[in-house]
């Protein structure tokens, strides 16, 4: 039997590997995509409008199954079951904690994510070039931008054009209208100088490209069961598979990328969670989008006579310069306005409507203490459940009644803060841990550094001030940062360079050492910015994927040579 | 951010602090220095419910608790919305939980011998919220006092999730979510941006 070989394998279907599997079956070409977990019903597995009642145990699942949130681990819920992994496929080195929820279910991450979708700027792309610490995107601000463009009428990204150094402007729907705490912060805010504005949402205010507009029930997290925000399955895969061209196997491992003879990418090993049985699939081109993490992992257990420590790896820099997004409670309170008013429906997004944009450094790349800078994403109002209860001593009708009172009144604020490249934080393959597929496992080394830390400290002193500037009563902030891993916005594995000698890929995503093996996801960002990282996998994607289809027409890629 | 909501987020906190508390010395020692003191009272006839995991005199003290944290006045309180049985089902499944449950029950019950002279469902309404005093307020703290607190703290976090999780409880608050708006509600007191001049408070 002759064996059938794909135009492309992508491996993952979230951001990055949706918007490649669209754009290239819709370039005509056989696309055979791989995804590590099944696909979702979305209105089946979509609990998202159930009442906490009708849940046995009442939204705060199992308790036996609480390792993971000890863990600082966020996966399945009562509303959301079967999606998140449950077995640890990596290590961490001495010194190092991190959690990394893995979702496999098809759009992966997509599915739940917090929809902030900010453009990168120039400040960043040259953020080398500014203040000296480590190095450019090989990519100019310019270049991308039609890219943000065109995903930001795909996808369809609420906001309003605020004329920030930091923050280019897009093409935007209407903004989320702000509520009480908004407009009360906004004021403090405006006070001591720092920015309070619309966040940037892919959250359809109006209907968008066939879409339907959001019905703002608030509970977007545990997955939309109309698509009124972007995720792969709403909104790309579909288009994907009406073209004929795609082919999605699902429950499939990637173990690594095979190669022929001449060490080029021949197609991918994986294995059927279900059987367990290994297959391999066979293309002319491979795109990696597993995610930051495990397309590491799968390129560093992709050795072979060619690439005797990882496919595409000459340089060494493989699972390099990792980076994350440091997440904490900067500050936390309440509003005393608002106490005893009647309650208002706050959580309409589950997620930011405001956000306070980077502020720091825009003058002079140095004016302070770090270099670069953060964004804060407040939150508050009338949640869901109400956590403020233990700022409120005793118990009893008075109890009761402040419980009550105060439910309007609570303001948290989350920082977005970049860690930078280091030597010291990257990922290897563990020479030992393998997991349940007989997958050997990453192990992962980081720590905060210097100038993150000096940004979270920066921050909560900045948190405290808009919320005091605001008439708020600062209650608490978080002595430490969200363990590593938390925002789930690694990159870095992966960087693209200019240099084959310091970067594993070259500007378009594709590897340096092999010309058909490509990189479509958040692995390949030189820095992670202040920015969430998903409307710029998205732009990276379609430019990656581009350059394919032109790699295609012009006959450029290796022909595959004998196993 | 990333795909998670911070309220959720807070939520597995929470649950994950709960569970914590076995760490702190006071309790372990409890659970296998006391006796049952409980099997010495007449047990309570259940209400309809079978508990999971406390016997039907725990449960009985757990539901007087829980009523005693959030009371049923002018609105109903843990006793309508069936709190205790919210904390038996999450103990059914949790062994540390049950092992803190039952220490600091078993501690409630010799403090009330030693202040009262009997068990804590025995002894009067003013004397059970008088015993509670001193473990819910930090003026009224007393020393020896620690593992009490750290249970009724325990107790009264779980009261809490029990009760604001229940039909009862989220109408208590009037939650105003999982409705669906035609635009994404907004303050409806633009003319006033720091709200200084909002009608009084209901109540």
């Amino acid at each position: 039997m002759s064996k059938q070989i794909y135009d492309v394998i992508v491996v993952g279907t979230g951001a990055g590997g949706g918007m490649a599997i669209k754009t290239l079956c819709e370039a005509g070409l056989r696309v055979c995509a791989l995804n590590s977990g099944r696909a979702l019903d979305p209105a089946k597995d979509f609990r998202n409008h159930r009442m906490p009642w009708d849940l046995k145990y009442r939204g705060f699942g199992d308790p036996k199954l609480r390792q993971h949130a000890e863990a600082g681990f966020v996966g399945d819920t009562e509303y959301v079951q079967d999606v998140w992994e449950r077995e640890f496929t990596y290590t961490t080195a001495p010194g190092t904690s991190w959690s990394w929820p893995r979702c496999s279910a098809v759009g992966g991450k997509t599915n739940f994510w917090g929809r902030s979708s900010a453009r990168f700027a120039d400040i960043d792309f040259r953020a080398a070039s500014l203040d000296g610490q480590d190095v450019d995107w090989p990519v100019a601000y310019e270049e991308i931008a039609p890219y943000y463009t065109r995903v930001e009428e795909m996808i369809g990204v609420a906001s309003t054009v605020q004329n920030r150094p930091s923050n280019p402007d897009g093409h935007y729907l209407p903004p989320m209208n702000f509520r009480c705490f908004d407009m009360i912060l906004q004021a403090g805010a405006k006070k001591v100088g720092v920015p309070y504005l619309p966040d940037r949402i892919a959250q359809l205010t109006v209907e968008h490209d066939g879409h339907p507009a959001c019905h703002f029930c608030g509970d977007c997290t545990s997955g939309c069961e109309v698509g009124a925000f972007f995720s792969t399955p709403w909104f790309l895969l579909p288009k994907a598979a009406a073209t004929g061209n795609l082919e999605l196997r699902t429950n499939a491992i990637a173990t690594n990328v095979t190669t022929d003879q001449n060490g080029n990418a021949s197609g991918i090993r994986y294995v059927d969670r279900e059987t367990k049985r290994e297959y391999e699939v066979y293309g002319r081109a491979v795109v990696m989008a597993a995610s930051c993490l495990e397309t590491a992992r799968i390129m560093l257990n992709s050795k072979s006579g060619h690439w005797p420590t990882g496919i595409a790896n000459s340089s060494g820099q493989l699972g390099r310069n990792l980076c994350d997004h440091l997440y904490g409670t900067a500050a936390s309170g309440y509003l005393p306005q608002l106490l005893g008013q009647a309650s208002f429906p706050d959580n309409v997004s589950d997620s930011s409507i405001a956000w306070m944009p980077r502020w720091q450094n825009l003058n002079h790349p140095q004016e302070e203490k770090f270099v670069r800078g953060y964004s804060v994403y407040p939150d508050g109002g009338c949640w869901e459940f109400p956590i403020y209860y233990d700022q409120i001593e005793g118990f009893g009708s008075s109890f009761k009644r402040e419980m009550k009172r105060r439910y309007p009144t609570p303001v948290t604020f989350m920082t977005q803060i970049p860690s930078l490249p280091s030597a010291s934080n990257f990922v290897d393959i563990d020479p030992v841990a393998k997991d349940s597929f007989a997958i050997p496992k990453i192990r992962i080394h980081f720590k905060w550094g210097d100038n993150e830390l000096q940004m979270w400290k920066h921050a909560k002193k900045a948190c405290a001030d808009v919320l005091e500037s605001a008439g708020g009563i600062l209650e608490s902030a978080a002595d430490e940062p969200e363990t590593p891993g938390y925002s789930q916005h690694e990159i870095g594995t992966c960087r693209m360079g200019n240099d084959p000698k310091s970067s594993v890929t070259n500007r378009f995503g594709q590897t340096h050492d092999v010309a058909n093996l490509f990189v479509c996801d958040s692995s390949v960002f030189a820095n992670c910015t202040d920015k969430t990282p998903l409307l710029s996998i998205l732009a990276f994607s379609l430019r990656t994927s581009e350059y394919i289809m032109e790699q295609f027409r012009r006959e450029t890629l290796p022909r595959m040579g004998l196993r | 951010m990333a795909g998670q909501n911070i309220e959720r987020r807070e939520i597995l906190r929470i649950l994950a602090i709960a569970a914590g508390v076995a760490a702190l010395p006071g309790f372990t020692k409890w659970n296998f220095a006391c006796g049952h003191p409980q099997q010495m009272l007449t047990v309570l006839k259940p209400a309809g419910y079978q508990p999971l995991f406390f016997t039907h005199q725990e449960h009985a003290s757990i539901e007087r608790l829980t009523d005693i944290i959030i009371p049923s006045d002018e609105t109903p309180g843990a006793r309508e919305a069936g709190v205790a049985e919210f904390v038996d089902v999450m103990a059914a499944r949790d062994f540390e939980l049950q092992r803190n449950f039952r220490a600091g029950l078993n501690w409630l019950d010799a403090h009330s011998k030693r202040l009262y002279g009997n068990g804590f469902l025995v002894i009067g309404a003013d004397q059970q919220t008088a015993l509670l005093q001193t473990l819910a307020y930090k003026e009224k703290f007393r020393p020896g006092e620690e593992p009490g607190r750290e249970f009724f703290s325990l107790l009264r976090e779980y009261t809490v999730m029990g009760f604001y999780t229940s039909e009862i409880g989220l109408k208590e608050l009037d939650f105003p979510g999982f409705k669906f708006y035609a635009e994404s509600p907004a303050c409806p007191h633009k003319q006033d941006p720091e709200h200084r001049h909002l009608p009084a408070s209901r109540r």
